[in-house]
């Protein structure tokens, strides 16, 4: 049972030793420096990037620890965000009760541990929603998504964080693998083609749309299949996934009722100097001018959480992890993923036409982590 | 010859009225109001008396916010000329008596009437002296001006409602209104065939400058109609083409390529009545973006040079047939509580959305 107060469970020394990580200066790297250190995966480079890992997770973790225990409204008390503290705080004791890593056993000990760190925290996104879920309920009533900017501007910073965390530990795994894709460093393509990557996304898209109402739109993809540059795939995946999975939705519900053939959904590839731009056009019917704010939000997700209020968040089985693991949390999610490399994700649209996504993504690769 | 200071004048009681005019509560009017306001002789008197008290109250808090600029704009000469155009139109608006007839009216309407002409080339004046400011500071990048950016934003989109306020009350005497429209505003405008006159506005002055222009693909439906005021959407949507049109010609001038046509979506929806403009122009990179919202980088040639004389062949009607660019046309979108938006593929083009509200019931934004 996750208990109410931080003091509660955990030794006093725990608390201090918390907030004074949490108040230690995090070292954001950028994509090109990940790229560059990871090109050369010796086991003294690895050995340097546990040793950063070990003092630079700590400190990310400590924050977060902090913020889950003072969210307005009384957040903080709610059972699910309760739980997430505590996955937290069992990986800050994981990380600072590691002892020094000195060799390549150590470093191999080092990179097991921080990957089962990862794993704990696998259902981190739909648990907070339950927690938000769980704080909507006790609220008035007439309470708006537009009261509650606190929280939204606290998940924010706390994905964001979470996109960082799970990177840096990712990246570390993945340089142990003896036999690396071509191009590859890690989770990142040296030569991402971007065309390549919408193509699959959108196709996976199309699946879903298919399996939901026994149809999909068409997607059209227009760019230079020869222009490649350095990136994240799965992460420009999801976001292309999100995005023409809304805009399918979209074009299937306008056109359900109508003889005329739906209207493809359009996606363009530009490469400029500073940014790759990937604009997904539908013609499903546009968003309101005033609605537009929500769909940024947490709190109107229109995502079905797969926890719900009778889960018993103690014992969640395999099946639902690797179902929580095929949705992203909507749009919101997919900008902070745009925003972490140095990007970012604008929606605009035209009410009784369609939607407009623009995704540009950094092609320097140098904007360092956000860090917040 | 321009004063420098109000209170070097002799006529200290002025800039106390000034002062307490400038803090009076102003009245905004919505489109819906304006429209639902026809010209009867009753209406007309009561519009008269609305403008004699609302004008001097709006005219007031610019001449006392450019009094107090930052940087030394307001000593600038072209500033302290605005200034005094402002003070001058303030003291015909005070110096009027109440207005009880039909002939006090008369004589009201051709006296706001000549207000507005007087007042005709605040922004390239206005500009001219943001300019002398530049010059004197050249180290001041764009971002370091916010708070003139600011202050530009406020002014220009306060003129616009000026000016709404008196050409809608003189056009309401006009005797053979046109069909379906009420002063300025058309109950029945089609967005679709001012997008069309607008942009054939704009390919002209394409074919002048390039010797040829890209074809602009409209789609949108012809029967859509909502009252707005036609010569405020054709000003927006006259300076996004040009630009969109320019950006072609540019990227395709040395090429075998045809140029790419521009692309108009209209569309309606329950809120708004949404424009899309999208070119293939090459697009402007992220950073630069911002840029293009700003004063101080208008890339349009200022029809007025240093002595304020009007350079050429340059009349108030072409000055006028200008908008100040895209900042601008902006502020004639929000006034009306729609916006204008515009985002950029670098490599590829841009697309300009102009939202348009519907309903016509957003009151004036009053700065």
């Amino acid at each position: 049972m996750a208990a109410k107060k931080l003091y509660e469970s955990f030794s006093k020394e725990l608390i201090e030793e918390v907030h004074r990580w949490g108040s230690m200066k995090q070292t954001g790297v950028s994509l090109k420096y990940m790229m560059e250190f990871g090109s050369k995966p010796t086991p003294r480079n690895l050995l340097i990037s546990s040793q950063f890992l070990h003092k630079e997770l700590p400190m990310r973790i400590a924050r977060r620890v902090i913020d889950l225990q003072t969210l307005p409204y009384g957040l903080s008390l709610k059972p699910a965000v309760l739980k997430v503290r505590d996955w937290y705080l069992d990986s800050f004791r994981d990380l600072r009760s590691f002892p020094d890593i000195k060799d390549e056993n150590d470093e191999l000990e080092f990179t097991k541990m921080i990957n089962l760190v990862k794993v704990r925290h696998n259902n981190v996104v739909p648990m907070m929603a339950l927690g938000v879920q769980q704080l909507k309920k006790d609220l008035h009533p007439k309470i708006d998504y537009k009261d509650l900017d606190e929280i939204h501007q606290f998940l924010d910073r706390f994905y964001m964080s979470r996109i960082g965390i799970r990177m840096l530990i990712g990246q570390h795994v993945a340089l142990h693998d003896p036999n690396p894709p071509p191009d590859c460093v890690g989770y990142i393509h040296t030569k991402m083609s971007p065309l390549e990557v919408a193509r699959d996304a959108s196709e996976d898209a199309r699946s879903i749309c298919l399996r939901e109402y026994g149809s999909a739109p068409k997607v059209n993809i227009y760019g230079d299949p020869n222009f490649t540059f350095l990136y994240v795939p799965t992460h420009l995946h999801l976001m292309v996934f999100e995005l023409v999975k809304n805009s399918l939705r979209a074009v299937e519900e306008r056109f359900v009722d109508s003889d005329k053939v739906p209207p493809p959904v359009r996606i363009i590839v530009a490469d400029g100097l500073e940014d790759v731009t990937i604009k997904i056009s539908d013609e499903g019917g546009g968003i309101p001018r005033s609605g537009l704010p929500k769909i940024f939000t947490y709190l109107y997700s229109t995502a079905r959480n797969p926890l719900d209020e009778h889960s018993d968040l103690d014992t969640i089985d395999l099946a639902t992890v690797s179902t929580l693991a095929g949705y992203g949390y909507g749009l919101p999610i997919s900008r902070l993923y745009a925003r972490y490399f140095g990007g970012d994700l604008q929606i605009i649209s035209m009410e009784g036409y369609g939607t407009d996504a623009y995704l540009h993504l950094s092609r320097l690769g140098d904007s360092q982590e956000p860090l917040p | 010859m321009a004063k420098k200071k109000l209170s070097d004048s002799l006529v200290k009681e002025l800039a106390e009225e000034v002062k307490e005019w400038g803090s009076m509560k102003q009245t905004g009017v919505s489109l819906k109001h304006m429209m639902n306001f026809g010209g009867s002789s009753k209406n007309l008197l009561i519009s008269a008396q609305f403008v004699h008290k609302e004008l001097p109250i709006r005219i007031a808090r610019r001449v006392i916010e450019l009094e107090n600029l930052p940087y030394g704009l307001s000593s600038k000469n072209a500033v302290l000329q605005v200034r005094d155009w402002y003070l001058d139109s303030f003291r015909d608006l005070r110096s009027y008596p109440e207005i009880k007839d039909k002939n006090d009216d008369l004589k009201f309407t051709q006296m706001v009437k000549m207000i507005k002409v007087r007042h005709n080339n605040v922004v390239p004046m206005m500009a001219l002296g943001v300019k002398q400011l530049k010059k004197e500071r050249p180290q001041f990048d764009y971002k370091d001006l916010k708070e003139v950016h600011q202050f530009l934003d406020r002014f220009y989109l306060s003129r616009i409602g000026i000016r709404m306020l008196i050409g809608q009350h003189v056009a309401l005497h006009d005797p053979n209104p046109l069909p379906n429209c009420v002063g300025y505003i058309h109950t029945k405008m089609s967005p679709l065939e001012v997008v069309r006159d607008a942009s054939e506005d704009a390919r002209s002055i394409c074919l002048r400058e390039y010797g040829s222009a890209p074809e602009v693909n409209i789609y949108g439906d012809p029967n859509l109609t909502f009252p707005y005021v036609p010569s405020h959407l054709h000003m927006m949507v006259f300076e996004l083409v040009k630009n969109s049109a320019r950006a072609v010609q540019e990227r395709f001038m040395d090429s075998d390529d045809d140029a790419p046509p521009i692309r108009i979506i209209v569309a309606g929806g329950l809120e708004d009545v949404t424009i899309k403009i999208s070119d293939e122009g090459g697009g402007i990179p992220r950073s630069g973006l911002p840029k293009i919202f700003t004063y101080l980088y208008s890339t349009a040639e200022n029809p007025l040079d240093e002595d304020f004389t009007t350079t050429g062949a340059a009349t108030a009607c072409t000055m006028a047939g200008y908008g100040y660019g895209i900042p601008i046309s902006r502020l004639y979108a929000r006034y009306f509580g729609g916006d204008l938006q515009i985002l950029s593929m670098e490599g590829y083009g841009t697309d300009a959305f102009l939202h348009l509200l519907r309903l016509g019931d957003s009151q004036e934004p009053l700065p």
